[in-house]
């Protein structure tokens, strides 16, 4: 019995109390200066920001198709473990998973400041349109979320139930709910999870690609008024740089977490497997981002060219040429080509960083420049940079949604109790 | 202003006062020529400009005028002018106390209430309300006619009472060419009330839908402010209500709203829509449904922009629209406007 609980040893949260407590300070210092943002943007109005009308969507719709993007890239990542089975993934499976449902928390906190009537969030519920891509986005999403905590619950229900049964009192209580109170270990039990994981797991798949990331893709390809928008190509680079950054985020997620709460040490095969991941999908999105912008000056299109040229050398160009190409392909593509380097967790934690950065700001060049050119000639020219209020507004929302990381990783059994591969 | 006639403006013709009023003087037509053209009684006509001029010099007032009138006119007028109300009660000097004007035989009621009659009898529209008209509303814009003095934009402005930011109407300028052989071009952009309007298309709750007249509606009550359409409209023709307003340019700027679509909203205030919602133009809607042209087609100093029904090839508009100097905006967008141009 003294190996068994040994074997199922459970103890989240940090190891160091100090740490704990420095953690929270910060979170907390985000989250309180998001809340009085979000004080003077309920209170002001759109004013409080730097959007107009001809730059109408800024810097929260970057954030939330950066969050969206953040999601379905975490999530196509453990798939890889639960639908596809690859060796050695399955450590990271509920790290993926919750860190997709945090991130999709976080993109609708984004989607619902960015309306000018926020009190009318729930009307899409009501009011459908079937020719909005939005429209369907937003049911997307509540379907996908569902997916999500459907998955994470499969994949982490045994071990609530092994918790549950060596608790007692109010803890035993609440991981008896959160296992829904299904508290049969037993081996046939864990088939039945695995089945239902996987099959939640390959409906997901496409949701995910198709209709969650691809379909916010698609929100912007099919506007037809904004030629840079409008590409069959964007909604895939959509995608691949969603799993660019989902990626990144699991394998910082996976090193940090793995070091800090779990206090082990890190495997280095399952690292270099996600950092050689990276480097493919760093790889093909810089390859098709080269191809895109090819035949947006190759199409002579004005407006292509100029937006292009908004990008690389407007004022704007350094977001390009430092977060975009250096945070997102060059440094970490540097860190990532030495092997010594993909399995020393520290560097890795260095290069996911850099990725998961460096991609906000390729979002902020998907949302802005298309809008800086007039769709008329004679019509203004648009200027946008986000105001305090929008900076510290997702700060907050970011804010949250580190709280609400924390505090998951504090409670559930993220890490699998029998250590790994089932 | 000038007390006397020696005080002269630099650069106005020093002419006497005199001088002027009897220019005007010639320039007013023979009361009773003019009258002898109209069925109604002339002599009847004399006495009531003559006395009217009197009410306006103070040496009659309001209520001995009516009383005066009051029986000759139901007599002439008959039935249009029991029917015909009468607004002119307590709306300041000159006009009818209420006492005076409960005694005549013509309906009468204060402005207000004339408005909140005629507000209902909109209200009950056997025809089932806002834009369900039979006609297919169009707009054509000369472009030849087009002085680009912008006195669209100011008369939509004020219309529509559109808070800063927003500007249902721009006149574009376009300069082309280098010193000295320049020319421009001014192009007016209202909506275009497109047929196939990428706009609601992708309007996630339908808050935005085109109604049988052809005119795209926003309902602001449903709008989440998302502003999807803006980023979809090819014409940039939509605006985003920011809540900003003129009051420090004028006092209580948002008192007055314009009831468009229909709707009439009552005072500008924080947090209720419009605000928040995104805008643009509707054709004036709540003019066209009275039998008016929309304000900026009324007011255009060049007669430059027309209104009508494109659907009865008899009208102005269909004749224009079709003719081999008309063109559309963005042609090859496929969204097929509703307001054409004339090379
Ligand atoms: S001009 Fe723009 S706002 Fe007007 S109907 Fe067309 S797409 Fe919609
Ligand atoms: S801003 Fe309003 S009208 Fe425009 S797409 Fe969104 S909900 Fe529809």
């Amino acid at each position: 019995m003294s190996t068994q609980s040994s074997r199922f040893e459970f103890d989240p949260g940090f190891e160091d109390d100090r740490l704990r407590v420095a953690w929270y300070a910060v979170v907390g210092v985000l989250v309180a200066v998001g809340a009085y943002a979000t004080y003077l943007r309920i209170t002001g109005g759109m004013a409080t920001t730097n959007l107009t009308s001809i730059v109408p969507w800024g810097a929260w719709v970057a954030f939330y198709i950066y969050f969206v993007g953040l999601s379905a890239g975490a999530f196509l990542v453990s798939t890889m473990a639960n639908v596809f089975e690859v060796e050695g993934m399955h450590r990271i499976d509920r790290d993926a998973l919750f860190a997709a449902i945090i991130s999709m928390a976080v993109a609708l906190l984004f989607v619902w400041i960015d309306l000018g009537r926020m009190d009318r969030m729930y009307f899409p519920f009501i009011w459908r349109q079937l020719t909005s891509a939005l429209s369907w986005e937003v049911h997307a999403y509540v379907a996908y979320i569902g997916i999500l905590v459907t998955e994470l619950y499969f994949s982490m229900r045994i071990d609530l139930a092994r918790i549950a049964e060596r608790t007692s009192g109010l803890r035993q209580t609440f991981y008896t709910a959160l296992a829904l109170g299904r508290l049969d270990t037993s081996e046939g039990s864990r088939s039945f999870d695995q089945r239902w994981l996987k099959r939640a797991g390959i409906v997901g798949i496409p949701l995910a690609i198709f209709m969650v990331h691809g379909g916010t893709g698609v929100l912007f390809a099919v506007s037809k008024a904004r030629p840079y928008w409008n590409s069959g190509l964007f909604p895939v680079i959509f995608v691949i740089s969603a799993l660019l950054s989902g990626t990144a985020l699991v394998m910082v997620v996976y090193v940090l977490r793995t070091r800090l709460f779990d206090g082990d040490s890190v495997d280095p095969d399952l690292l270099d497997r996600l950092a050689q991941l990276l480097i493919g999908f760093i790889i093909v999105d810089a390859a098709l981002t080269a191809i895109e912008t090819f035949i947006a000056i190759a199409s002579v299109h004005p407006h292509e060219i100029e937006t292009w040229q908004v990008i690389m050398y407007g004022p704007m160009s350094w977001s390009f040429w430092w977060f975009m190409v250096g945070f997102s392909w060059v440094f970490p593509m540097v860190l990532l080509t030495k092997k010594a380097w993909r399995r020393t967790p520290s560097v890795m934690v260095l290069a996911g960083l850099s990725v998961v950065i460096g991609i906000i700001a390729v979002r902020f060049n998907i949302v802005v420049p298309a809008q800086i050119m007039p769709v008329m000639e004679g019509l203004p020219h648009g200027a946008y940079f986000p105001t305090l209020v929008e900076w510290g507004t997702s700060i907050g929302m970011i804010g949250v949604g580190l709280l609400l990381y924390t505090l998951g990783a504090e409670t559930l059994p993220l890490t699998p109790l029998t250590g790994g591969d089932h | 202003m000038s007390t006397t006639d020696d005080d002269t403006l630099p650069g106005i013709p020093n002419v006497g006062k005199a001088d002027l009023d009897a220019m005007v003087e010639n320039e007013r037509p023979d009361p009773r020529e003019e009258l002898a053209d109209v069925e109604a009684d002339t002599d009847l006509g004399v006495a009531m400009a003559e006395d009217a001029q009197r009410v306006a010099r103070g040496e009659l007032t309001g209520d001995q005028y009516w009383e005066k009138y009051d029986e000759a006119a139901a007599d002439e007028f008959g039935e249009a002018y029991q029917e015909t109300p009468n607004p002119a009660v307590d709306a300041g000097d000159q006009t009818v106390s209420t006492g005076t004007a409960e005694s005549l035989s013509c309906a009468v009621g204060s402005m207000d209430t004339v408005a909140a009659e005629s507000a209902q009898v909109e209200g009950e529209e056997p025809d089932g309300g806002i834009g369900a008209g039979d006609e297919k509303w169009g707009m054509v814009i000369d472009l030849q006619k087009c002085v680009g003095c912008d006195s669209c934009t100011v008369a939509c402005k004020s219309e529509n009472r559109t808070p800063p930011g927003v500007s249902y109407n721009v006149v574009m300028e376009e300069e082309h060419g280098e010193f000295p052989n320049v020319t421009r071009t001014n192009v007016p952009r209202p909506c275009m009330q497109c047929d196939n309007p990428p706009c609601v298309q992708v309007c996630p709750v339908s808050a935005t839908y085109k109604m049988d007249d052809g005119v795209v509606n926003i309902d602001y009550d449903r709008c989440i402010g998302c502003r999807y359409c803006i980023i979809a409209c090819p014409y940039g023709a939509r605006y985003f209500d920011f809540g900003e307003n003129y009051d420090d340019e004028v006092d209580e700027a948002g008192e007055l709203t314009s009831p468009e679509y229909g709707v009439d909203r009552g005072p500008r205030e924080e947090g209720k829509s419009p605000i928040g919602n995104v805008r643009k133009c509707s054709f004036c809607t709540h003019r066209l449904e009275r039998g008016e042209e929309p304000a900026c087609v009324e007011t255009c100093v060049g007669d430059a922009r027309n209104m009508g029904d494109l659907e009865n090839p008899d009208s102005d508009v269909a004749q224009m629209a079709d003719s081999s100097r008309a063109f559309q905006l963005k042609e090859d967008e496929g969204t097929d406007p509703n307001v054409y141009y004339l090379k």
